[in-house]
């Protein structure tokens, strides 16, 4: 099947689920749609109507969001899943650009993109009406402007991702280091690392390699490129400007809701996180510093080394952050996962892992210890058992297992920096492997 | 191939270009927004008088100024409430004969369902001598139930709404706490106002009088810790009200009746909401137990990712 026909059927199937949601929701008890999803229409609405989207509560987004669906009010109510659900398809299309960009074979690439759009998480996603495959998208067009050269429309996007979901903020220092002098230059197509099978590594060495004693001032320095130094400006003052302008229009009620709660969140109600109860047990009194830096010792010590051994290897990089950043987040909700799965496509195509019966089981077991957890779940929320204790630890198996999965991950991952490593003469005008960019 | 390349830049042009439309158009619709002072703001459902100078009984909802008032629920002060700002002196005639005609006989609720979702089923009868109804100059009536729902109980505004959208209620709305996240022992109270729709000459004429039910849907916050691992939530009768419009010289009027119980005892009992809650003697094993599985996670990854990222680079220099 080419890429087109997927993307077709793709988008036929999304738009009878959206169909057979608009009739689930008006005939029967349990809707279809996401109950996010009627949040971000009312602070639509509120749009509409000249007010704040924060007069609707439990609204926690960038006001953008509510800007997107204001056609909710004026066009249809289900112009916001369409739009979700396109943003998908775009997922999809990038995942098979960012493919083929590496010369990854066609009928991998449409594997690699069938994992994607015929997930049944991913489709049931953005037509029940949540908006991740924006950031998804969004996050997928960096890597793409990143590896065409465009420094500062990845700049922007990124800068604009970070402010409409806080987390993608995980990717900056991995953006900063693949921007490698020896393998990035501004104005400048990169050279790629192209796809040379599985289980054979690519010739580049990747730059992070530790430089001798004598280098270290030189590589502190040379740390300062033009292109890191302008990433980090542009992304940062477009991540300023939208959050100055929104706290221009939506006051203090705009930078709490939108950010600031979700800094600070800990939530005691279950999820699928492994503090919850921990939570619980000691809402009555407030934590100490000391403990909250304990919580986050793990999360921060997991990023820095899947960056420091990563993060020439760009979207394999992303993956592992955005695994491990859920699996060790305070407040875990289903929606997270779609954060990984988009990155996942990415990172196939290199893997020497096969699906029998490795594959088989680290999907068998993610999704095993899920379903248990759910069960418990369902026991406390609709039945009215007492099993918070039976949940938390049904939590700690679903952690294991997220521990379990990215090891054999990281096992059975060819390591593939993203860039070449550029050779250079002595005189800039003679670079042999770089190409002009826009 | 290429033309299919320039599609994909085209079409991300376009987002893009929409993007900042949709910011200037969203910052043009801002401009006249109504702030909202947090911690003050309740979800009401439908709109409501935005006057202070009308009295409480000729606004929509009777409750809403309550908490224009006080900051939260507390009974003894919603009671001087209804004692003293909820009653004009006008309607004593019409209400003296109003008391008369309608006396509540039974009422009978129950928790329907399982788990942190349930519905509250209420059911009033009300015995009416219809000869004399007939001779007030009333116009139209609506029953109000006023819900002062207990610590931990919590309604959905949103959820209301969606039923009011169904036709369930003529109307409704909850005042109070109505954050839906925090638990028990940082909220406060909250209070749910149903209004039905009555037409006292439609009941006249049946025997059995007036019956009124409502299904009221609520969820539970996670309660405080207890040794037993279960927390009880008693609900308390609510308030009736009936609100008639009647027939003046010069205007129509409202008046409002509170419904009183007449000693008549609830038909099953007080209704008690039994709730699982955390059990204080698990804190410090869950403590230790949660940090020292993130730690043992934490190891593995990073050994895993130290040992296999050195292999690799080992493999690609000697392959250099």
């Amino acid at each position: 099947m080419d890429v087109r026909s997927l993307l077709l059927f793709s988008a036929l199937l999304r738009v009878l689920l959206i169909i057979y949601g608009e009739w689930q929701d008006a005939h029967m008890e349990v809707r279809y749609t996401d109950v996010d999803y009627l949040v971000f229409s009312d602070a639509a609405s509120l749009v509409a109507s000249g007010k704040s989207p924060y007069q609707r509560s439990t609204y926690r987004y960038s006001p953008l969001l509510a800007f997107l669906l204001v056609p909710n009010s004026i066009i249809h109510p289900s112009w916001g899943k369409f739009l979700f659900s396109a943003s998908d398809l775009l997922v999809g299309l990038f995942i098979h650009t960012i493919l083929e960009l590496r010369k990854v074979p066609e009928n991998l690439c449409a594997c690699a993109l069938m994992v994607w759009l015929f997930n049944p998480f991913t489709f049931s996603i953005g037509t029940r009406g949540n908006c991740e495959p924006i950031v998804c998208a969004m996050i997928l067009w960096i890597i793409i402007c990143l590896m065409n050269g465009k420094v500062l429309q990845a700049a922007f996007w990124y800068g604009l991702v970070v402010h409409f979901r806080i987390y993608p903020i995980i990717y900056s220092i991995p953006i900063i280091l693949v921007l490698d002098p020896h393998c990035f230059r501004y104005g400048l197509k990169p050279a790629l690392s192209s796809w040379v099978g599985q289980g054979n590594s690519t010739q580049s060495i990747p730059s992070t390699a530790v430089p001798d004693s004598c280098g270290i001032w030189i590589a502190l320095t040379s740390m300062f490129t033009r292109a890191r130094i302008l990433f980090g400006l542009i992304s940062g003052a477009v991540f300023f400007a939208f959050t100055g302008l929104f706290f221009y229009l939506y006051r203090w009620e705009f930078l709490h809701e939108a950010l600031l709660y979700h800094l600070t969140r800990t939530d005691p109600r279950h999820n699928f996180s492994i503090y919850f109860y921990h939570i619980y047990l000691h809402y009555e009194h407030e934590f100490s510093v000391v403990e909250r830096l304990i919580s986050f010792l793990p999360q921060f010590l997991v990023q820095l080394v899947l960056i420091i051994c990563f993060a020439q290897d760009l979207p394999f990089c992303f993956f592992a952050q955005t695994v491990a950043f859920v699996a060790f987040n305070k407040v875990i909700t289903a929606q997270y996962f779609v954060w990984f799965f988009c990155l996942l496509p990415l990172i196939l195509p290199w893997s020497n892992m096969k699906l029998k019966w490795t594959g088989l089981s680290c999907i068998l077991l993610w999704m095993g210890t899920q379903t248990h957890w759910l069960t418990w779940g369902y026991l406390l929320e609709f039945k009215g058992k007492n099993v918070f204790l039976e949940l938390w630890i049904a939590s700690i198996l679903f952690l294991a297992a997220n521990t379990f999965v990215l090891i054999k991950i990281i096992r059975y991952h060819t390591y593939s920096p993203l860039f070449q490593r550029l050779e250079f003469s002595s005189s800039d005008n003679d670079l042999r492997e770089g190409k002009k960019s826009i | 191939m290429e033309s299919w390349q320039h599609v994909q830049v085209h079409i991300c042009r376009i987002l893009g270009i929409q993007l900042i439309f949709l910011v200037g158009f969203g910052f043009c619709m801002s401009s006249s927004f109504v702030s909202c002072e947090v911690g003050r703001c309740t979800s009401n459902v439908g709109s409501t008088n935005q006057s202070l100078n009308i009295p409480p009984y000729f606004e929509k909802y009777i409750t809403k100024s309550y908490f224009d008032k006080y900051d939260s629920l507390l009974d003894s002060d919603f009671l001087d409430f209804i004692s003293h700002e909820l009653f004009p002196g006008s309607c004593e005639l019409l209400l003296d004969n109003l008391n008369l005609v309608l006396r509540l006989s039974v009422q009978q609720r129950s928790l329907i369902g399982d788990g942190s979702h349930r519905h509250l089923s209420s059911s009033f009868r009300f015995n009416i001598q219809s000869e004399l109804i007939a001779e007030l100059p009333i116009h139209f009536c609506e029953a109000i139930i006023i819900e002062k729902l207990p610590y931990g109980i919590f309604a959905d505004p949103f959820e209301l709404q969606h039923l009011l959208q169904r036709g369930v209620f003529m109307d409704a709305a909850v005042f109070g706490d109505t954050n839906l996240e925090l638990p028990s022992v940082h909220s406060n109270r909250s209070l749910v106002e149903v209004h039905m729709d009555v037409d006292l000459n439609t009941f006249s004429r049946h025997k059995d009088g007036l019956e009124i039910n409502i299904d009221l849907p609520l969820h539970i916050r996670y309660p405080p810790l207890e040794e037993s691992g279960y927390s009880s939530i008693e609900l308390g009768a609510p308030d009736l009200f009936m609100r008639c419009s009647i027939e003046a010289k010069s205007h129509n009027q409202s008046c409002l009746l509170m419904l009183k119980d007449n000693g008549v005892a609830l038909g099953n009992g007080p209704v008690v909401w039994r709730v699982p809650s955390g059990i204080k003697a698990h804190a410090r094993a869950v403590s230790i137990v949660t940090f020292i599985s993130a730690i043992l996670s934490t190891l593995s990854i990073v050994l895993t990712s130290v040992y296999y990222s050195s292999t690799k680079l080992c493999k690609n220099l000697k392959q250099s």
